[in-house]
């Protein structure tokens, strides 16, 4: 067994004590300014990276953040488990029965809000490859569904605090936000899973279908007798067992489980840890002291190793294109602004609350940030379209609710 | 088929009560319990069975109806044949029938819950009153223990008022409404750049706000004599006061009709009254209030 050697430990520690404590400072400032988390991790990330500390003191930053390694392979293993329980975590809150109950406003709302940015950034790649450099005929395809699935895709996190600093989380336009935006998460997941199998698979006809058939099958066991026996045996975990060890232990096994078998069958883990996320999420026994503990943990140490991890892997102002920049901008505010707006119009809402319905869904976030890492990670995007993507991800999120505000006509 | 009598037609008074007769080992308690309510409201009753009609049933449900004790005057009994859930929905708007009455099982299994039992059913689709009596008893006792769902809807309203005209009938002196809080994704939004006052701040203020509509709403409620008091649950919505009738040892859960036609899909991925109904906690009462 291979083993991190006494430097590379020291290494490993100190990287990750000024991943950690770096982001919760710059979070906490941000806090002060109503600015996202992630926000503040990102920026971390870029001034610990190549982008500025690479550039003032090229040394320490390599010695700090080795690119290659034992330490780099070891971080590179931390920042992957913290992927998967972020989606985790990200079920968790997909609560499936919320969309039935929204009927046809958030059956409007959330499948114009999927298809129009999907068809509006699946068309625009599909005719203009050369915009975004594309050149091989396989990648053409995959990269037109890529981006049509990143402009399709909600952050919810940030969605529902939006909606609870202005005081409608409980209203109808709220909750056909959530709900609109869960459907979102869902399907985008879903078929990005898809995408990233087929990109880093090079998968035979066979082995897709395997793969579609198995994903499918183990779905709807998650969601029905997988949630019959999370339902029987939760009670019992939580109450038998060390509290909250046990439960958390369970969950988190749960969830490695199922991304690992997910992964093994050629889709990518993550779609596993969030189907995980859901079926656990649903329960009706899943203790809510827990859900928030197994929250606090996730989102406050594994989000933000993920998250300044970013930064230190690209270079964002030599991979700043201000060009296709503009271009996923405007495609972002078009697609889904039109999408969800439209759908929230036909779904019987005025045209201003559809409006900011619009602007409401178009609040990409984290999720954003996280799907744009695994394409590039699997070599579907290049770092120039990573860094378009993360731009409009925080953009899109501080927009949206002065847009919001400003179409409710709220103070 | 007229149904113009049905629409806009308030949920109470009740005028034409229903229950069906299937010849179950548990026939005389439901009907026992039928007579109870019927006299109880004054109202006629029909007696609805869905199959063939041969001398054997005819005598007994006269032996039974004998034993009883309907009044003659005020009961008649349908024979009819056909699909039992579609055609007792149909002799039910046919009839104006304001209430039906059936025996149901706490639970049944998975198979039969996911393709569904005809009380189930019935409850799910129709456009009158269902009351669902889990132990049915040849000597029937009143619902004093009433729990009310709360929920935040506009049908509400009408089941409050409806259930204060039941519970003076009934002699019930208190009647408890339920308010079930549940915030999806606190948990997650929370867990972001929040000191623990502040998220507690917040959630503090989501309950409140769902308080103070509820509260509202019982203002404006006309209780006469009833006491009604006021209770709020945090929990999965349909989850949180099934489970709390059921501590509760309560004789009667109410809830409002479904807003959509309730399909598979409702029972796979559960949601409000399917709670209940995947595991009823006492007899259940769904109030149809035609809005």
């Amino acid at each position: 067994m291979y083993k991190l050697s006494h430097h590379d430990l020291i290494i490993l520690l100190a990287s990750m004590s000024a991943m950690l404590i770096f982001s919760r400072i710059a979070s906490e400032l941000g806090r002060k300014l109503k600015f996202p988390g992630v926000m503040g991790e990102l920026i971390v990330g870029i001034l610990l990276g190549p982008t500025i500390l690479g550039e003032i003191a090229p040394d320490f930053s390599h010695s700090l953040f080795p690119k290659v390694g034992n330490v780099s392979i070891a971080l590179d293993g931390i920042v992957k488990i913290s992927v998967i329980m972020m989606l985790f975590v990200a079920g968790l809150e997909v609560q499936l029965p919320l969309m039935l109950k929204q009927g046809k406003a958030a059956v409007y709302t959330s499948s114009l809000s999927m298809v129009i940015p999907f068809l509006t950034g699946f068309l625009v790649a599909w005719f203009f490859p050369n915009l975004f450099e594309i050149k091989d005929e396989k990648q053409h395809l995959l990269f037109s569904l890529f981006l049509g699935t990143a402009l399709a895709i909600s952050a919810l996190p940030v969605i529902a605090r939006i909606l609870m600093d202005m005081n409608i989380f409980k209203t109808r336009i709220g909750m056909i936000i959530i709900a609109s935006a869960m459907f979102n998460d869902l399907l985008g997941w879903l078929i990005f899973s898809f995408i990233i199998s087929f990109m880093s698979g090079g998968a035979s006809t066979v082995n897709v279908w395997y793969s579609i058939a198995s994903i499918i099958g183990f779905g709807l066991f998650m969601l029905t007798l997988g949630k019959k026996l999370i339902d029987r045996a939760l009670p019992w975990i939580q109450t038998k067992l060390s509290w909250p060890g046990g439960v958390l232990a369970i969950l988190l096994g749960s969830c490695f489980l199922c991304a690992a078998f997910t992964e093994s069958i050629g889709i990518h883990a993550i779609l596993g840890a969030f189907i995980a996320g859901i079926a656990f999420g649903d329960s009706v026994h899943l203790n809510e002291k827990a859900r928030e503990i197994i929250h606090q943990f996730v989102t406050n140490i594994f989000a933000p190793l993920f998250f300044v991890s970013i930064g230190l892997s690209v270079n964002f102002i030599e991979n700043f294109n201000w060009l296709i920049v503009v271009i996923i901008l405007v495609l972002a505010y078009v697609g889904k602004v039109a999408g969800a707006g439209i759908g929230a119009y036909l779904g019987g809402f005025t045209k201003k609350e559809s409006l900011a319905i619009g602007f409401g869904m178009n609040a990409r976030g984290a999720m954003e940030i996280i799907l744009g890492n695994l394409a590039l990670n699997a070599g579907l995007i290049n770092e120039t379209v990573f860094v378009a993507l993360v731009i409009m991800a925080l953009i899109t999120s501080l927009s949206s609710a002065p847009l919001m505000r400003k179409f409710l006509e709220l103070n | 088929m007229d149904l113009s009598r049905l629409k806009k037609r308030a949920s109470f008074p009740f005028e034409t009560i229903a229950t069906a007769v299937a010849f179950s080992p548990r026939l005389e308690s439901i009907l026992a319990e039928t007579k109870r309510i019927s006299v109880l409201f004054n109202t006629n009753l029909v007696l609805i069975h869905i199959g063939e009609k041969t001398t054997e049933k005819e005598e007994t449900l006269d032996k039974l109806i004998e034993k009883i004790g309907f009044d003659k005057d005020k009961y008649r009994i349908i024979w009819m044949d056909g699909d039992p859930v579609d055609t007792i929905l149909k002799l039910c708007k046919l009839n104006t029938v304001d209430l039906i009455i059936l025996g149901a099982l706490e639970k049944e299994n998975l198979f039969k819950y996911y393709v569904g039992s005809i009380a189930r059913k019935i409850s799910r689709r129709a456009k009158c009153s269902v009351l669902l009596l889990t132990n049915p008893s040849v000597s029937p006792k009143k619902f004093k223990k009433i729990i009310i769902n709360g929920v935040d809807n506009i049908k509400t309203i009408h089941t409050l008022r409806a259930m204060v005209y039941f519970a003076r009938y009934e002699k019930t002196k208190n009647i408890t409404v339920v308010q079930e809080v549940n915030i999806p994704t606190l948990a997650m939004t929370m867990a972001d750049s929040n000191t623990a006052p502040e998220a507690n701040k917040i959630k503090k203020e989501l309950v409140q706000e769902e308080s103070i509509k509820l509260q509202a709403m019982l203002d404006s409620l006309d209780k006469m004599d009833i006491e009604v008091t006021m209770k709020t649950l945090n929990g999965k919505p349909g989850y949180a006061i099934s489970n709390y009738a059921k501590i509760k040892n309560a004789d009667l859960l109410v809830f409002n009709s479904p807003d959509t036609h309730l399909g598979i899909f409702d029972r796979i991925f559960t949601h409000d009254i399917e709670y209940v109904l995947a595991d009823l906690p006492c007899n259940l009462l769904i109030i149809h209030s035609r809005v």
